[in-house]
């Protein structure tokens, strides 16, 4: 039934093409749930989809194939199960792992026609992509901010790859239980002050009724129980704050810095390997004799002048770090600003970094919370900018994006590269979806410049000599295959270690496993005459059955191209500390990289990001953190 | 947001798409309409039907505890009457105790009734629909008010007010008579005509015919309806005299069908426009958006309403930077390419 649609729709040759596709979508939170719903519909055969997380309450209002009763459970088997239903003649693989484990070596990810990356994180986004360009195979890229987005499909030597371009604003994401639990970055505090504590205090009301309703459907007694205390404790605490209460401000710190801690800490698995956390004692720190980690947490004393820190103008005082007792007075003064708010007629508090009220608490509350883990201190100043930067996930943005997605799919299973776009979300009012034109790749980009091949054997029986020998004996180099690469002439690397070269070549005789170089790792020989490109390896496993002590070679012959020399700009920077590529991230601005033995290339660089300038940027990224993407964090409504 | 009564007229591949993105972000109560039962084409972009519901269940009942399932806390009902859509009193009466009422895959004609009927009760309306890859979303919400920060905060960095942003919607009867005549050259060129009367001469056709083109025979006549309406509006000859053959022939065959790739990104926008216009916190599209999916351009063009206003361009401002991240009110600049 839906294949005779698809026919139609497509044309037969397509539709059958389609149906012949084995896909594998790696991600399965905000964009993948939606992209799977697509693929499943949309008539593709064979899907694998891979996921190492499980299902948390809060992506429940976003990845719309989890119910409630599936939380705790893999987000891969749980999607696979749900969307198979859509479509019960599609082949639906779920895994539950991390995409870098060993076992998706190059050749595992060389078994599908084309790979989607859902992902949510630059580390595992650019590991992807080095082993789509290893094993020959399309990858399509994607990415959400708030209403932005874009889908970069990625095609080896046609196209820009993941890396051509470096990625100046450090996207992380951050695990539910990170926020709720571990934290370990500043980040992580401030992002649980102002999208978990402000509003569980001065949002909207959360709602029993989800409760209620589990409880009927003969959910687990002991959770919703659980969950119903937790609800409880904080209607009595919103209640508190919303009549005159002298002590709400220290009911609230003591459960939120020393109670819920404690709770915490019960968890011993949790501390295994981490550091412990330290409630927090609301009388001790106000005294100033709170002692945290060893160090009494004593009170500033007014300078010799006498005049205390409120006599400094605002900007200083704003980039001063905060004592822990003088977080608790912020604390508490925050807290009662904001509580007389309420009482005053305000319904619902939301944050706004130009709301002192809000900042204050954000600051303070965030500023507690790093002391509870040891995480370091960050003045308001740091706070307003990272607090402001948090994006809300959108769920709709992930459902357009997802779309996108497949109609370039489309397009490449067409073989129509021509046709080929860059998709993305604009600001725009009158071009809120714009298809740019793909830009070629980067000729001297780090990964897709490489000639890679992929050699499958048993790490344990083969040594690095032998398998440097055996690949170069199989290496052309040219046009006309001549010039080869001697061993002698190339430096070996595993990642960033230099494991040999023509003057240091003792590890040459010991086996890749004792190297470390085992299946999924990538060794690259790098010519030291500079004529030729990097020649990188894929390691992969023997197919079953194979004598251990065989080393195979890819059935076609890895070339290898002329090295692509970068010529320095002949643009003059007038500001020699900013690099050239850091600029305003602008979708309709152009950069011109004047190069002399290439053509003038004109980019255009869509990233869908918010514009941030470069300084700001980079002091961001210095202090961790930039922005906050999507997927696993609390999401603010 | 959280209280409103959303109608959803017909339940096709957009609709579903928008229906699964607005009970997620959770309204108060959904009413779906629709009179027919689950089609076999339906399963292409219909993940609310299963295969045992062809031709044995109504669209709207097998959809139910599906949509249902998405958010147990917004009410969901369903109606199989669609007879208010040519009995004008039953309609008003219907929409006398909903918020916004959205259309999809509807006629042109139909969509227009329910439009004046939705405008006399002072309701807003959206309609939208899907041509194969293609499609479009409509929307008119009357006088609309939605509050977001200014776009040139004070200097003095004082707590920032809110501010009130007005907005007067076009009928969409008004609307499809637009006239193109005092857009620039260049705003006319980065609005992709062709894709918009490509699109718009479609459901023309299906209005004329109660099916949208689904052969190679319907081309001729597309043609020529996609060209009267191209000059009918006086779009600039200088970017467009006239739509070719070759950029309609994809459409005549295959306007009937949809697929859940281009209805994900229609009823992407359509679930977010309904959502920002009823939370009226940041500016929802004006008015007439336009996707082909051919060459995933989406275009919104300005049909039949006051231009933007002006608010200016900061100084130093480079080209259009994309706004900061809490959603200010855009002004839909007319641009230069």
């Amino acid at each position: 039934m839906r294949s005779s649609q698809t026919a139609a729709l497509l044309g037969q040759e397509l539709a059958q093409k389609l149906k012949g596709t084995r896909v594998l979508v790696v991600g399965s939170g905000g964009i993948g749930c939606e992209l799977l719903k697509n693929i499943v519909l949309a008539g593709f055969g064979e899907i694998t989809l891979l996921d190492l997380d499980t299902i948390d309450l809060s992506n429940l209002n976003r990845q719309f194939l989890f119910r409630k009763k599936d939380v705790k459970q893999s987000k891969a088997l749980v999607a696979a199960k749900t969307a198979s239903a859509f479509n019960p003649s599609v082949k639906i693989t779920p895994i539950c792992a991390n995409i870098k484990d060993s076992t998706f070596d190059a050749q595992w990810f060389a078994g599908f026609n084309i790979v989607m990356s859902a992902l949510d994180n630059l580390d595992a986004r650019r590991h992807i992509n080095r082993m789509c360009l290893a094993a020959g195979i399309p990858l399509i890229e994607s990415g959400t901010e708030g209403y932005f987005g874009q889908v970069q499909p990625i095609i080896q030597d046609r196209t820009e790859c993941y890396e051509c371009v470096p990625k100046p604003i450090q996207q992380r994401t951050y695990p539910v239980c990170t926020i709720r639990s571990t934290p370990s970055q500043p980040i992580h505090s401030i992002v649980w002050a102002k999208s978990y504590l402000l509003p569980q205090l001065f949002g909207e009301e959360e709602n029993e009724a989800e409760l209620d309703k589990a409880e009927n459907d003969g959910e687990n007694p002991n959770e919703i129980a659980i969950l119903r205390e937790e609800a409880q404790a904080w209607k009595q605490m919103r209640a508190a704050l919303r009549s005159p209460n002298a002590t709400a401000a220290k009911t609230v710190f003591e459960k939120a810095f020393r109670s819920d801690t404690q709770k915490l800490l019960g968890m011993d698995d949790m501390w295994q390997n981490r550091q412990r956390p330290v409630p927090l004692d609301f009388d001790k720190v106000a005294a100033g004799t709170f002692v945290l980690r060893g160090q009494e947490q004593v009170r500033p004393t007014t300078d010799m002048n006498g005049s205390s820190s409120n006599n400094h103008a605002s900007g200083l005082r704003d980039q001063r770090s905060l004592t822990l007792p003088e977080s608790l007075d912020l604390f508490v003064s925050s807290v009662e600003r904001l509580s007389a708010r309420l009482q005053r007629g305000e319904e619902i508090i939301t944050f706004d970094k130009d709301d002192d009220d809000t900042l204050d608490f954000v600051t303070a509350a965030s500023n507690l919370r790093s002391s509870v883990y040891n995480i370091p201190q960050k003045n308001r100043w740091d706070v307003k900018e990272m607090a402001g930067n948090i994006i809300p996930a959108i769920a709709t943005t992930n459902a357009i994006i997802a779309g996108l997605i497949v109609l370039q799919a489309l397009q490449i299973l067409r073989g129509a590269y021509d046709s080929l776009v860059w998709p993305y979300l604009t600001a725009k009012q009158n071009k809120p979806i714009t298809g740019s034109q793909l830009p070629p790749s980067n000729l001297a980009c780090a990964a897709c410049s490489d000639t890679y091949t992929v050699v499958r054997c048993d790490p344990s029986k083969v040594t690095l000599g032998e398998l440097v020998e055996k690949v170069l004996e199989h290496t052309t180099s040219g046009e006309d295959g001549e010039g080869a690469l001697e061993p002698s002439e190339v430096a070996v690397y595993e990642a960033g270690r230099l494991l040999a070269d023509p003057d240091f070549e003792s590890n040459l005789e010991k086996s890749l496993l004792d190297l470390g170089c085992e299946r999924g790792k990538f060794i690259s020989l790098v010519d030291e005459d500079e004529r030729w490109n990097t020649l990188t390896i894929a390691l992969c496993a023997l197919p079953e059955n194979e004598k251990s002590s065989q080393l195979l070679l890819s059935s076609s012959r890895p070339r290898l191209k002329p090295k692509f020399k970068v010529e320095p700009p002949t643009v003059v920077s007038m500001d020699v500390d900013r690099p050239a590529l850091k600029r305003k991230y602008d979708p309709e601005e152009t950069i011109v990289l004047d190069d002399e033995d290439g053509p003038v290339r004109k980019k255009v660089k869509p990233n869908g990001g918010p514009s941030s300038s470069p300084s700001k940027a980079q002091r961001l990224e210095e202090d961790g953190l930039v922005l906050l993407e999507d997927e696993e964090t609390i999401v603010i409504d | 947001m959280r209280n409103a009564t959303v109608l959803v007229i017909r339940l096709r591949g957009v609709a579903t798409e928008a229906i699964k993105n607005i009970v997620l972000a959770g309204i108060g109560k959904l009413i779906v309409l629709d009179d027919a039962l689950v089609q076999p084409d339906d399963l292409a972009a219909g993940f609310f039907f299963r295969d045992e519901d062809v031709d044995a269940k109504r669209r709207v009942d097998a959809a139910k505890p599906h949509i249902q399932s998405l958010n147990p806390l917004v009410k969901v009902e369903v109606g199989h009457d669609l007879s208010i859509l040519t009995n004008e009193e039953a309609l008003n009466t219907l929409l006398k105790d909903v918020d916004l009422v959205c259309v999809t895959d509807l006629d042109q004609a139909a969509a227009i009734r329910v439009n004046n009927s939705a405008r006399s009760q002072g309701k807003k309306f959206y309609c939208a629909g899907a041509f194969g890859l293609s499609g479009y979303v409509f929307c008119d919400l009357l006088e609309h008010q939605h509050v977001a920060a200014p776009k040139n905060p004070s200097k003095d960095g004082s707590k920032s007010r809110m501010e009130q942003y007005k907005t007067s919607y076009a009928p969409l009867s008004k609307a499809l008579l637009h006239s193109w005549r005092d857009t620039t050259s260049a705003a006319t060129k980065v609005l992709r005509p062709i894709t918009v009367f490509s699109i718009l001469a479609c459901w023309e056709y299906q209005t004329q015919h109660s099916h949208a083109p689904s052969s190679p025979d319907a081309l001729p006549e597309l043609e020529s309806l996609a060209n009267r309406l191209l000059k009918k509006a006086q779009v600039r000859q200088k970017v467009c005299t006239s739509i070719p053959a070759e950029a309609l022939s994809n459409l005549a065959q295959t306007a009937a069908l949809e697929w859940s790739p281009s209805c994900a990104v229609l009823g992407g926008m359509l679930g977010q426009d309904i959502l920002k216009a009823l939370a009226a916190r940041e500016p929802p599209m004006a008015n007439f958006f336009f996707f082909d999916g051919q060459t995933c351009n989406g275009t919104v063009v300005r049909m039949a309403m006051e231009p933007a206003p002006n608010q200016g361009a900061p100084p130093g401002a480079i080209g259009n930077l994309p706004s900061s991240l809490n959603a200010t009110a855009e002004p839909a600049v007319v641009e230069i390419d």
